[in-house]
């Protein structure tokens, strides 16, 4: 009889915690949202040092307008008298996060990870300023603000500006000989074009649609798995970087935890 | 009286056996339905949408976020 009543509670105990680790492991999977879509969009490219290189560029382009943008407001803030120490902090903090995206290494097999750590502080930091000088100022002196320096120009914005447009102009090239490579003929003069500027890139995606389009249904269906093919590769390489990275972050927990 | 226990316990037992193959059997049906695509037929639209994915937009930014 003992026995049986054990056995009974033991069992009764066993449900509740099953129940609880099964739900653990749901949640374990949904930890994956962790990384925002966009961001995902964007790594799918990094599989090779150009996107990497590409990536890092934007990301340092961002980072400049925003810092830009909070000096040129902590400015307009100290000649109207506010303490504006807690603004530096964050924008020096922004400065250190710059410096560290102009310092990472496209080619290492980290980049991607660097790449989303030091976005994800690039976005804690703004909204960081965001909420702080909306403290600070009421609704009308922020919308004046913000008109003051909608007309913003820098000579290092441009640049960096100039430079991602080459890159990707590099990149699309690459990509378009890829293309040529499936399809099986090659237009030099339109890749010469489209580097030239003579071409727009809608003009060369609908070029390429046009010359699959008017191919026999087994050719058409040939290359187009075969380009798809390629993304989904970039989709795969893209997870098994966030995989990796989650892991690594486990692997830290778990030895904290130690 | 041990009787009444005894036939709780196996009711326990067949009620967790339920759960569990219900959860398994619901696991294994997720998974199959994510690579349970249809078979595709290939459309123009089709085409310019791996076409697109191929190629990054020169004016893409990444966002970060507004400072004011």
């Amino acid at each position: 009889m003992k026995k049986i009543t054990t056995l009974l509670i033991m069992l009764m105990i066993f449900i509740p915690i099953s129940s609880l680790a099964i739900a653990d492991e749901a949640e374990e999977e949904n930890e994956d949202s962790d990384i925002d879509n966009k961001t995902v969009e964007e790594i799918k490219i990094m599989n090779n040092s150009l996107g990497a290189e590409i990536r890092l560029l934007q990301l340092q382009k961002s980072i400049i307008k925003n810092l830009l943008k909070g000096e040129m407001a902590v400015e307009v803030l100290e000649g109207l008298g506010y303490n504006t120490t807690t603004l530096e902090a964050i924008l020096s903090e922004m400065n250190n996060t710059l410096e560290e995206v102009k310092a990472a290494n496209t080619s290492s097999n980290e980049s991607v990870q660097i790449f989303v750590e030091l976005k994800s502080q690039a976005k804690n930091l703004t909204t960081q300023f965001r909420e702080t000088i909306k403290e600070l100022l009421d609704g009308e002196k922020l919308r004046e603000i913000r008109e003051r320096i909608k007309e913003m120009v820098s000579a290092e914005l441009e640049n960096i500006s100039k430079m991602i447009r080459n890159k990707i102009k590099q990149f699309n090239r690459n990509q378009l000989y890829k293309l040529y490579g499936i399809i099986g003929e090659v237009n030099n003069s339109f890749v010469k074009k489209y580097l030239n500027g003579n071409v727009s890139l809608a003009e060369v995606k609908l070029q390429i649609c046009k010359t699959i389009n008017q191919m026999n249904k087994e050719r058409r269906y040939e290359i187009f798995s075969e380009i798809k093919k390629g993304n989904i590769q970039k989709k795969i390489h893209a997870q098994a970087s966030i995989d990796n990275m989650k892991n690594k972050v486990k692997g830290k927990g778990n030895g904290k935890g130690k | 009286m041990n009787k009444k226990i005894i036939s709780i316990f196996f009711l326990l037992i067949i009620l967790l056996s339920i759960a569990l193959v219900y959860y398994s059997y619901d696991k294994v049906i997720t998974d199959e339905k994510q690579f349970d695509s249809p078979v595709e037929t290939i459309d123009e639209d089709n085409v310019s949408e791996e076409i697109d994915d191929t190629f990054i937009e020169e004016d893409e930014e990444i966002e970060i976020g507004e400072m004011i």
